[in-house]
This record gives structure tokens, sequence and C-alpha cells, in this order.
């Protein structure tokens, strides 16, 4: 934690040459400081002016408290952007009296002042550390509030309810009652749906907002890394028909339609005693553990192998796309000794994937997109590394394994691990409320406390109510007192 | 001339809570009223309890108090609320014979030989160093004290008014105390303007009630077939000894209102204080709900043999002629005849976040507030502070630590926790949903959880405590009953009842017959909640760490980085004295709250960043 009643001053430009860059000083001395430097110290608010600093010439812009970034004076001055001018501007203001800004503290500011809820800040990192276009979207509508606001609306149903409840307790005499046990059950139900529909978007939009890992496996010599080169987009991993070329991981990061992912080309798996080859396999198994997607590549232009049969079976628990390669060859990919036609074993796959059901966030609560639109995961993408045939397919299905088969063009009201945890528990909390307001013979004030504890929850992801509000809202609805 | 450890200034509910408390506590006491007619006076509703101020009674009980005995020795009529919820929301409420309420508080006080009953003004609050050395009457008496506790009421400032009739006053009929107002403002303290509102009280003998129930334009209100008394102490069953009567407004009572608006002075601008929502004045109930068609209105008699008819729901500060107009646009009242007006009355308070939890005022030592003129409304209230600033003031004079209550441990913690750090914004009422652990706070098990405290504190004599520890082991007794035999595991289905149980004879239970079906309630419904009380129970001791985390006395919040000036400011006014009750003042954000929590076992040195914390974000 730094002293927050001082002037600070950064680069707010990333380091490097470019057309412009900008420094900015927050702080109740900003002013001070800003005059001490530039050749026409007035400055009007929220207006460019075009003045001088010692050594350039530069824009400046006053951002008076507390309608700016940081809650408090502004001062923006956009120099040229060269490395020396914009150092020697931020030892002018040091000289002047601010203090270098730590990492972040900007944004630090604009929450301890209160213009930045908690989601806001930390949007504004996820915002710079975007690195697809899509991430990029969801970083500035929370930023921008979208979240926020859907949590209050939720958080406004929920309160409602409260309210009731808590009136019907607090004023049992009053004549009338304030709710029924069954519209209490009904409403409850209906705040319940609401989260769960921002809970849906949770996976595809941490998916987005962390991206993925996909891992590339099959046995030797069925073209993993010309796979994995056609999807990264370069001759990255080394392609040879020696089986047993590649030993190691080989990773590479890809955007596909959106989605950040960490491509990893792995060793092909074989019976081997040469020691950097079992490494290599010991390698991928491990690798696969840890995969968001498993891409089990065979060879369509040759039977099944024993060695295709077991890693069928070793893939069978994980989110996995069946890849066909070599497409471009007669097929004869028909049956394996072990575990029949990979028709039947695909089948066995598609029935067992769990996609969808991944648990969000390390909480226990299960997040279901029971029916997967567009993707059949029965059966095998046929793709030629060689020819690039089928990657449109492969990608599409990547892309829906990951997300659960919705539009990525949609926008993602949520996509932060901690707010899913949160809203996860709130949801535990309102269910339990539900069921005790349903069966009827629960009073109240238990239901009440299931409905606060998920209220709390809310409280946590944006800001805090207090009991005096509920009071409040009771006093403005109802005819109270005798 | 004379000297007292303790002086107590008003013999209210809080007063006299506080002046006996005191006294307990080994203290000599002088007892200062205007006159001992007004003694624990019930100027307005004739009850005591009703939601969350029936807790507040039965902890005043548990903890050594008067009100609870006072009540169920003088009560007409018992009711316990909320009986089809669940036992923590059950709160007692009584209707009073408020001249038989009032004459065995007087006795009470009178039986205690460290009380001095000191009649006449009180005038000037003397103060050297910072420091209370007595009081100066209006007449020139002067008494030494080392700590003075101030329970005025709405005497402060009080203005009456009844239509355009305008009379400075405290309660009705009763002179304001301008001397002492003066003298308390000088220290300079904050304080504000609120209002409240009696409504008129009938002539008993001008209502036909038989007829009025025959007509059906009343309908008969009775207590309790097993009345549950207040106090742990009481061993007999209190009696119901009368009826109340309950009626509805009707569209004539609207438009006599609507006609007068503009003579009523809450409409017409000359009342500025602020009068409490949950208990709205005739003319706010018309115009504020003009779609509410009709309202409640309670009959309630004023005692056995007292004239007086209280018309619950109707208070108002309409002329006197309207008043009788609207009383007789009731239906089954069109011949009743009206005592006196209802009236509203303005009362300057002093903002409660002057005080420590220990409702000690920060600017002066010695000096305590306790009661309406902190800004809270009703007798519980009142007394509960009384009773809290009695026992403070005696172990502040002793050097004794604070004597608080946590608000996972009590109504009462609550309440004074409430008003030292929140302030007020309009008269402060206790409700149940204040509680942040409700299901922990029940009638029931007061004294479990607050008897051992006042014994503490050494307010709780032996039989009493002879008494509460019996009980206790009986309690545990039973609950081992209930969990180690098969018809407690029984029970834990849905629609098995311990009551049937017991009259089957498949489960004997030591019970205390005196509480009514309480003790059977209560024990039945921990075996059917274990879980929710479980989880509020952890719930409260996961808050424990935070909320009890002490802020030291001179802690320089100023030079906390980080916290906006705005905070600095409100946390120096209130001077929170843990993290819990800083994190509820208002307008103090989480993000604040957590930088102070960080300062709180940091060396402060001033404008050096100390090692960085990771922030939220970054850019």
């Amino acid at each position: 934690m730094f002293a927050t009643d001082d002037s600070i001053v950064a680069i707010a430009t990333p380091p490097g040459r470019g057309g412009i860059g900008v420094v900015r000083i927050s702080g109740a001395g900003a002013r001070g400081i800003a005059g001490v430097m530039l050749a026409r110290p007035a400055l009007e608010p929220r207006r460019a002016t075009y003045t001088r600093v010692r050594v350039d010439e530069v824009v400046a812009t006053y951002f008076p408290a507390p309608h700016s970034y940081t809650g408090e004076d502004v001062i923006e001055i956009s120099a040229h952007g060269s490395p020396v001018v914009l150092r020697a501007i931020v030892q002018q203001a040091i000289d002047a009296g601010a203090r270098l800004a730590e990492p972040g503290e900007f944004t630090l500011r604009a929450f301890l002042n209160g213009t930045r809820d908690l989601i806001q800040a930390e949007a504004v990192g996820d915002l710079i550390a975007a690195a697809t276009p899509l991430q990029a979207r969801v970083a500035f509508d929370q930023l921008d509030g979208t979240l926020t606001r859907r949590i209050r609306d939720i958080d406004a149903e929920l309160f409602e309810v409260i309210t009731r409840l808590e009136a019907s307790l607090d004023f049992p005499d009053e004549g009338y009652h304030f709710i029924e046990p069954a519209e209490t059950a009904r409403c409850i139900g209906a705040v319940v749906g609401s989260v769960d529909a921002l809970l849906a978007e949770a996976r595809r939009g941490r998916m987005i907002r962390e991206g993925a890992t996909v891992v590339i496996a099959g046995r030797t010599n069925v073209g993993k890394s010309s796979v994995f080169n056609v999807l990264a987009g370069s001759d990255r991993a080394i392609v040879t028909p020696v089986p047993g070329t590649t030993r190691d991981l080989l990773t590479e990061q890809v955007d596909v339609d959106g989605l950040a992912l960490t491509v990893v080309d792995t060793a092909g798996w074989r019976a081997t005693t040469d020691l950097v080859e079992r490494e290599g396999v010991a390698r991928a198994n491990q690798a696969r553990g840890v995969a968001d997607l498993v891409l089990l590549v065979l060879d369509q232009s040759e039977p099944l192998t024993p060695e295709d049969g077991q890693l069928l079976q070793d893939t069978a628990s994980h989110t996995r796309l069946i890849v066909a390669n070599k497409c471009d060859l007669p097929g004869r990919l028909k049956s394996a000794p072990t575990t029949g036609t990979v028709m039947e074993a695909g089948a066995v796959v598609g029935a067992t994937s769990v996609v969808g059901t991944t648990s969000v966030a390390g909480a226990t609560s299960v997040v279901r997109t029971t029916s997967v639109v567009g993707a059949d995961f029965s059966r095998p993408i046929s793709v030629s590394a060689k020819t690039g045939a089928g990657f449109d397919d492969l990608r599409r299905a990547i892309v829906c394994a990951l997300t659960g088969g919705e539009s990525l063009k949609d926008s993602v009201a949520i996509s932060n691990t901690r707010h899913v945890a949160l809203l996860v528990d709130a949801r535990e909390s309102l269910l339990s409320a539900q069921r005790a307001a349903d069966a009827g013979a629960t009073p109240e004030e238990f239901v009440l406390t299931d409905l606060q504890a998920a209220r709390a929850r809310f409280d946590d992801l944006v800001g805090t109510r207090t009991s005096e509000d509920v009071l409040r809202h009771i006093f403005e609805r109802f005819c109270i007192g005798k | 001339m004379s000297r007292f450890d303790v002086i107590v200034i008003g013999a209210g509910h809080a007063g006299v809570e506080a002046a006996y408390a005191a006294a307990r506590l080994g203290c000599s006491v002088g007892l200062c009223t205007m006159s001992r007619d007004t003694v624990a006076h019930m100027p307005c509703n004739p009850a005591i309890g009703g939601t969350a101020k029936g807790h507040l009674v039965r902890e005043i009980d548990a903890l050594g108090g008067l009100m609870g005995r006072a009540i169920d020795a003088t009560g007409l009529q018992f009711k316990l609320l909320n009986r089809s919820r669940g036992p923590a929301v059950w709160s007692p409420r009584a209707q009073a014979d408020k001249r038989l309420y009032a004459a065995w508080v007087r006795e009470a006080i009178d039986r205690e030989p460290n009380i001095t009953w000191l009649v006449g003004k009180a005038g000037r609050v003397l103060v050297e160093h910072g420091r209370i050395t007595g009081l100066a009457m209006e007449d020139g008496d002067r008494h030494d004290c080392a700590a003075l506790i101030v329970t005025t009421g709405t005497f402060l400032n009080g203005l009456i008014h009844i239509g355009d009739e305008q009379h400075p006053a405290g309660r009705h009929g009763e002179p304001p105390s301008r001397e002492l107002a003066d003298s308390i403002k000088s220290f300079g303290f904050e304080t504000g303007r609120l209002k409240t509102g009696t409504p008129p009280r009938l002539h008993r003998e001008s209502i036909d009630f038989d007829g009025a129930v025959r007509a059906g334009a009343f309908a008969e209100e009775c207590g309790d077939a097993v009345p549950v008394p207040f106090s742990f102490d009481t061993t007999e069953a209190p009696r119901n000894q009368i009826r109340c009567w309950l009626l509805h407004t009707t569209d004539r009572v609207r438009e006599i209102v609507r006609a007068n608006l503009a003579r009523s002075p809450l409409y017409n601008g000359r009342i500025q204080g602020i009068g409490p929502r949950y208990c709205p004045s005739l003319e706010d109930k018309i115009m504020r709900f003009p779609d509410r068609e009709r309202h409640q209105i309670y009959l309630e008699p004023e005692g056995l043999d007292v004239d007086e008819i209280y018309v619950n729901g109707f208070s108002m500060s309409l002329p006197r002629a309207v008043q009788e107009a609207l009383v007789r646009a009731l239906p089954g009242l069109e011949q009743a005849s009206m005592i006196r007006p209802g009236y509203a009355v303005e009362y300057d308070f002093v903002q409660p976040t002057e005080l420590k939890s220990t409702l000690q005022t920060q600017r002066i030592d010695g000096l305590f507030f306790a009661g309406q003129i902190n800004g809270t409304s009703g007798y519980e209230e009142a007394a509960a502070q009384g009773l809290v600033a009695g026992i403070n003031a005696a172990r502040a004079i002793r050097d004794e630590a604070p004597f608080t209550l946590a608000r996972d441990e009590a109504y009462i913690g609550i309440l004074v926790d409430d008003l030292v750090t929140r302030g007020c914004l309009e008269p402060y009422r206790m409700f149940t949903s204040r509680a942040e652990h409700r299901l922990l706070l029940r009638i029931d098990n007061a004294d479990l959880r607050l008897t051992p405290l006042g014994r503490e504190a050494g307010l709780v004599d032996d039989r009493r405590w002879t008494r509460f520890a019996a009980r206790r082991a009986r309690h545990e007794r039973n609950q081992r009953t209930l969990d180690t035999t098969r018809a407690g595991v029984l029970l834990r289905r849905p629609g098995i009842r311990l009551r049937d149980l017991l009259d089957r004879g498949e489960l004997a239970l030591d019970l205390e017959p005196s509480s009514g079906d309480l003790e059977v309630a209560t024990l039945e419904n921990d075996v059917k909640y274990a879980g929710y009380l479980k989880q509020e129970t952890l719930r409260a001791q996961r808050l424990r760490k935070q909320e009890r985390r002490r802020i030291p006395d001179d802690f320089a919040f100023a030079r906390v980085p980080g916290l906006s000036r705005e905070a600095v400011q409100r946390l120096s006014q209130v001077r929170p004295e843990t993290l819990g009750q800083a994190s509820r003042i208002p307008g103090m954000t989480p993000a604040a709250v957590a930088v102070l929590g960080v300062f709180l076992d940091r060396p402060l040195t001033p404008l050096t960043p100390p090692a960085p914390l990771t922030p939220p974000a970054s850019n």
C-alpha cells in the first residue's frame, strides 16, 4: 500500500518509441506541478492546451477531481513518443514534487476514491493485458459497468424478496401478509434463473479471458507436428517421416477465432527403449493431464493400431476431438483389433465427453451446458495437414468444444474466476433458501439467513449494503406502524 | 450540597435503569427528577415489548435490570408476537397499567439504599479540565459527582404542536429544561432535531365497546391463553385482565384529514424535526399511502382503573376540533369524547456518534447520555441504554474495563453499536432485521447469553444466580436427552411435535412450568433447525475475528495512507473501537476498511511508503 496524499507521475503509454507518448500526473498537487512544468500553466478543465515543456512541445489536458480517472486532479501531457523525452518530462514532474507511481497505482487510487468498483478496477488490468480483440471487448464491457449492472439487477431482485420477508417478521401486526411462501419460492427461483443466465456465460467468458491449452496427442508418425504447424501457421515443428522425431513439448500461442490458445505438440506415443524418447512420452502424458482439450490425431490412411486403441482409451475421460489426418490419401482406417471400429470408439467418446460440465473456478457446483450445439464429438474430423483441407472445420470444432458451442460473437459479461466463484456460492445459498421456502414449513427467518448469505456474495462482488437499506426500502413501500 | 458517585438526570425508563444498575454495583446515586409522580412514565402507548423490543426487555432482565419484572407485575394483557414463525423472532408484548407500572418501579428505586431522590430542576453540568465534577440545580443547589448520566428524553428544547398552538414543553404538562439544554449545548456536541407524536386519549365511559363489537365495528383482541412472562425471575405466569379492540379508518377519516391538511404543522412547514417512519402520523398515512383504503386502529385501556383509552395508530398534530371530528368519524366512536388531543413534539437530540460504546461522551470524561436524548424512540431502547450507561458509569469511576456487548451477543449490543457508529437520521427503533445473527439472539436464550455476564458485572445477586444455574443445568440435561434418545431422533422428522411426544409419554423432560410453552418450543426448534443454527454460529465465529480487532484509542487515522479525506474525517469523528465497527460507518468502502486493517498492525510513519502490497489491478 502506498501513500495517497501525494501526487504521482508515470509514463502512461507503452515503453519504446511511438508517435506520441503520454505522461500522467495525479493527486491534489497535480495542477501545481504542471504549473511549474508548462510554459502556459493556465489549463481549462477537460480542454486540450498546446504548450511546451523544457524538452518538447506538448498537449496538456487537465481533468479536475472528482471527474477524472483516479478521482483526483489529473494532468495528462501528450508529447512526442520518445522514451528520452518522456523520461525527461517525468523527471521534471518529480523535480516539481511528484513521486514516481508504482505499477497499478493510478487504478488503485481510482478504486480507493470510489470512481471504480472492484469489478471495474479488475477490468482495467484485463483490458491492458488483452491479447485478442475479444478479450479486450469483454474487459471493456466490464470496465463500462456491464457486469456491475447485471449483478446489481440480480441483487435488486433478491433485495425485493428480502425486504418483504423482513417486513413480515418485523411487522406481524399490520393485518396483511407481505409475501406468501409460494410466492417467496417463485421469486427466489427467478433470482436463481438470473444467476444461471450469467453463469452460463462464465465458461465462455473465462475461456476468452484466460485462454485454453490444447494438447495434440497420438501415436508416432500420424502427423501431429504437421497438424501443429498448420494450426500455428508456421513451420515451428520439425516434420520428418522418421517416427519419434518430436521428443520434447513444443508450444505456440495461437488466436483461433478470438480464443487465445496455447497449442502443445507432444512426442508420439509408442513403447520405446530410447531414453530421450521415453522422457518425451512421459512429458506428453503429463501435458495431456493439464489440457483443456486434447486433439487425438489418427492416421486415416492406416488401419488402427493397438497404440491408437490404447490412446483412445486413455483420453476417453478428457474433453477431446478425434482428428483423422492424411485425408488426402485413400482411407484405410477401419477396424482395430482391440477397440472395434473408430466409429464405435468415437461414439463411446461422445457419450462420455465432459464438455460443458467442467467445474468452474474450482467450485463444486457445475455450470451444465447439456447440449452442445453443432458439435458432434462422436465423429472424427477429417483433415489433411498437407493440403490444409478440413482445418476450418477443426478450428470451429475446437472453439465449440472449449466454449460449449455458443457463439463468441455475443458479448460475455463475466470472465473473472473470482466473480464466478462468488456467483456459484450465491447460487448455492439461493437454492437452499428456495428449497426451504418451497417446503413451506420453514419459517421466514431461516429462509432469510440463506438469502442474506447470497446477498453478502453480491456485496463481495460490487459493494455493500446495510440493514438500514432494508428498512428504508420497507418504509418506502409499505405504510407501517400503529 | 452533597456528594454522589453518580448522578442521573431524569427518572424515565433510561434513568431508572441507570440509577438502579449503578446503585446495585455499589455506587451512591442521586436520581434527579422534576416530580416523583412521573417516574417510569409512559407518555405514549401503554405497552412494553413488541418485535425486537421484547428481545431488549428479556436481555435487560437477563442482565439484572428492572423492566421485565416491572411489566410482569403490572401488565394487563400478554401476547407473544410472531408465534407462527420460529423462536428467533418471537417477541413478547404486554399492555401495561401505566399507574401500577410507575408505582412498582418507584418502589423498587425506593428500596435501593444507595439511591437518593433529588427532586427539582437540573440546571448546569459542572465540568473541570474535561471531567465531570457535579450538577448545579436551577434553584442553586450543587451536587458533586464523578459521573453524570443525562436521560432527559424529549425535554431538550421540546416544542409541542397541536394545530396552530405551539408551546415549549417536555412531555405534556411538564416544563422544559432550558438551562440544562444550554449547558449541554455549550460543550459543542453535534445535535439534531427529531419529532415524535402521540394520539388523542378518549374517555372510557363515552364508548360502548360491547355494542360496537356486536355491530361489527370493533373486533376484540385478547391476550394469549398461556401468557409468556418477560422476566426469567417470574415464577407465576402473569394474567390477562383486559381486552383491547381493533377497528379501521373510514373514507370519512381520509376526507377530513385531506380537508384540514394545511392546519397540520407537519404539512404546513412548522415542524422541522424528522419523525419515525415506522410510526407514521395519521397525516402521513393518508398522504403518503393514498392507495391504502383503510388503516388499523387499536383502542387500548391505559390501566385497570384508568379512564383513558389510548387510540393506537391515530397519532396526529391537527387542531383539537379536527381531532374530535376524526375520532367521531371512526366506526363505533360516534359518541366518544376526548380527554386530551394528540400532539407532535419536536426535540433536540445529541448525535450518538459523540459517544463511546460505553455511552460516555468522547468530549467529557464522566458524562454519559442514555435514552431518547441519543435519538432513539421507545421505552425499551431507552431502558437498555440506561442499563449500559449505569454499569459503565460505575466501572469508569473504579477504572474498570468497559462493559460492552457484541452484535452477535445481544440486541443491546446492536443498539449501542448502531447508535455510536452510524448516528441517527430519524428516531431509532430496534428491529430484528438489524441483527446479523438473528437466529442466535432469541428471547428464550437471553439468560444463557447474558446472565453470566450480568453476574460478572455484579448485577445478578446470589439468589438469582442460583436459580439461573439450576435452569441452565436443567436445559443442558434436556438437550442431552433430545440428543441421545430415540424420541429425540424421531423429532428431527417433519410433522413430529415435541409436545405430542411429551403428552404420549415417549419422552420425559424437566420443564419449568412458568415458561409457558416457550421452553418446549425452543427445545423442539433447536433440534429441527440444528443445521441452520450450526451454520449461523460458524458464521458469527468467522466474523468475530475481524469484528473484534481492536483499534487503539489514540490511533491516528489521518496518518493511514490510502484513506480518503472523507473517510479520515468520519473515522476521527466516530472513533471506532474495533475494525468491525469501522466497517459499519456510513460511507466507509470495503477498500478503506481493508487499508485500515493492514495498518492496524504496523507502525505509522508519515509519507514513507512501506513495502508495497499487490494492487488490485495493474496499468
